[in-house]
């Protein structure tokens, strides 16, 4: 019943749920020596039609590496924790929105 | 759910750095230590830090193959320093040897301090973590309202 939009957030609510996961152990990480720096190609892991197969993590480059080969960047770290809060909060509000219309057509059917 | 693993990553993450700040206490309560069980002054410790797969509460074979990625952190090992202890000369101490000379332990309060912020920064970033999770934890629950 909640197709389309819905299924297309739950998705979403699904990959950012992974990506704070990696950025988590990113963080716990952080004073690793060795450690590289992993996320999820976002943008890719969407759109990929592949339901069932989890996220892939990649490493990522482009990172400062330190002397102990830990490339953990607490600044991006500490935006990734904020931005994914910031929009699973709005897409978990965008879902309850749905599912309040879904509710208020059965009530609504219910009293006639 | 599996955001719960989340939390577990950052509770390695919590240990390991608390760990750590108590062996820097232990550095700087100890900078002036001649005496030790082992013999000789006090010598400096430090943590070394390893990743190792998140282990869940409620860890099944599946979870763990979809977790598999996952690392959390923990203290491989606590290693001494290896430096020769500072010999000052205090014929009147104790603990001199024949020509005066005390060994006293290396150790550069300046060094821990910095790493001792290096260590609350860690559990800080892990602290963000657990809340920023607890939150996204909150919102799903919510949706059942």
């Amino acid at each position: 019943m909640l197709e389309g939009v819905g299924r297309a957030l739950e998705r979403y609510m699904d990959l950012l749920a992974a990506r704070q996961k990696l950025v988590a152990s990113n963080l716990a990480n952080a004073d690793t020596p060795g450690y590289r720096t992993r996320d999820i190609d976002f943008q890719r892991e969407f759109y990929s039609l592949i339901e069932g197969a989890g996220p892939q993590p990649v490493e990522v480059s482009g990172l400062p590496v330190k002397n102990d080969g830990n490339n953990v960047s607490l600044d991006r770290e500490a935006r990734l924790l904020a931005e994914n809060a910031l929009r699973f909060n709005l897409a978990s509000n965008l879902l309850r929105a749905r599912i309040r219309m879904l509710r208020a057509a059965i009530q609504e059917g219910k009293q006639t | 759910m599996s955001l719960f693993t989340a939390l577990s990553v950052s509770a390695s993450g919590l240990a390991a750095q608390r760990a750590r700040a108590e062996l820097l206490a232990e550095n700087l309560a100890n900078a002036e230590t001649t005496r030790t069980a082992a013999g000789g002054p006090y010598r400096r410790k430090d943590a070394v830090f390893a990743s190792e797969p998140v282990a869940s509460a409620f860890s099944s074979v599946f979870a763990a193959e979809m977790d598999g990625s996952l690392t959390g952190v923990r203290v491989a090992e606590i290693i001494e320093d290896p430096r020769e202890p500072e010999k000052r000369y205090l014929p009147g101490h104790p603990d001199a040897d024949a020509e005066g000379y005390v060994a006293f332990p290396r150790i550069n309060p300046a060094e821990d301090m910095v790493d001792l912020m290096g260590a609350v920064r860690g559990y800080q970033a892990n602290v963000a973590a657990v809340s920023a999770v607890k939150d996204m934890i909150h919102r799903s629950i919510e949706l059942l309202r």
